[in-house]
């Protein structure tokens, strides 16, 4: 299982105004909460933003506050889209022994054989949710997808689960699959199909009294 | 083209596009996606054609995802009619944009492929937009 380390400070000043500042000045607003009372925290934004590209939800980060030291995991984040920023990140506190539930990330490995025959690999579950002791908590799931031929899918069941690890997404649901792919519309020319249904539903109607009213 | 299969009524407000999209505005099935930067109506026709400059260049082996649905009729005058005498006549769809909408995922293909091809739909929208991707997408 990996693990970082990522230095946090105290954050006094809370409430919208002093979160902007810290924002602008570099720093992301957080919070920690889980074993002990929540506390408001802030992270340096560029440090967190390389390791956490990196990693996943589920990779356990040591919190250096001061002299404190907190073992934590991204439980949620909120990230600005348009500008391309997290804004929030939520830490949640974990306690040896105790079982946590988190999501692991799905990696897959190695091209289909039916996608050599023309068929599309579909990937419908990227995390899995799992319950378990920190200390047990799998990096990813592996997935070698080289037998699957068109139509073939894995489910959840199928997974090579590790000791001490339980799953909680539904043993049906479906990870991967090798589907047909659809034909691609004829090259040129179709392009000067369309506005049937306006045209159509609006020729009934009209045509009393609104076109030409006016001269 | 996309347009619904029936509506209620046959014309609809304008309304407004303050703010910036809350909802689909994350990644839900893809791994890559092609978000608004400015709010604006984007037609069937222009979803049509970004769909179809996206689907030919990435060819076969990549999945498309198209995220908003032109379900807004709008309307136009006819040419040289004085105001006034009533609403004109639905003239076509319209999706709603709002900033930060999440208008089409991807799937399947490598990053650049599908940076090239996010390009070449987004030259056939009225607006700017931001080609992203999800967290643990390389």
């Amino acid at each position: 299982m990996k693990r970082q380390t990522l230095e946090a400070y105290n954050r006094t000043e809370l409430k919208k105004g002093a979160s902007g500042r810290l924002r602008r000045d570099g720093w992301i607003p957080a919070v920690i909460y889980g074993a002990h009372e929540p506390k408001s925290i802030s992270v340096p934004q560029n440090e967190f933003e390389k390791k956490f590209h990196s990693v996943s939800e589920n990779t356990i980060i040591t919190l250096e506050l001061g002299k404190e030291k907190h073992d934590v995991l991204v439980k949620d984040y909120q990230e600005d889209t348009i500008r391309g920023f997290t804004t929030h990140i939520d830490f949640f506190e974990i306690e040896k022994g105790k079982t946590l539930r988190t999501n692991i990330p799905v990696h897959v490995e190695g091209t289909p054989a039916g996608v050599k025959e023309g068929g599309l690999l579909e990937e419908r579950l990227h995390e899995i949710e799992v319950e378990c002791v920190p200390a047990d908590i799998p990096e990813y799931f592996h997935l070698n997808v080289e037998n699957l031929n068109i139509g073939d899918t894995i489910h959840v069941e199928d997974l090579d689960v590790p000791k001490g690890v339980k799953v909680l997404s539904l043993p049906e649901q479906v990870i991967v699959t090798v589907t047909t792919q659809k034909e691609e519309l004829p090259e040129e020319g179709e392009e000067v199909e369309g506005e049937e249904a306006l045209e159509g539903e609006e020729a009934e109607g009209e045509g009393e009294g609104e076109e030409g009213a006016e001269e | 083209m996309l347009s619904p299969k029936r509506t209620k009524f046959r014309k609809q407000h304008r309304g407004k596009m303050d703010g910036v999209a809350n909802r689909g505005n994350k990644i839900s099935f893809g791994d890559y996606g092609l978000i608004a930067l400015e709010p604006r109506w984007i037609t069937a026709r222009q979803i049509e054609a970004a769909r179809i400059a996206m689907t030919r260049h990435i060819k076969r082996g990549g999945k498309v995802w198209i995220r908003i649905f032109p379900d807004k009729p709008y309307t136009q005058k006819p040419a040289e009619t004085r105001q006034g005498k009533g609403k004109g006549n639905p003239e076509g769809w319209v999706a709603v944009v709002k900033t930060g909408a999440v208008m089409f995922e991807m799937s399947g293909v490598k990053r650049e492929l599908a940076q090239e091809a996010m390009k070449l739909a987004s030259s056939k929208l009225p607006i700017r937009t931001k080609f992203i991707s999800r967290r643990d997408v390389e």
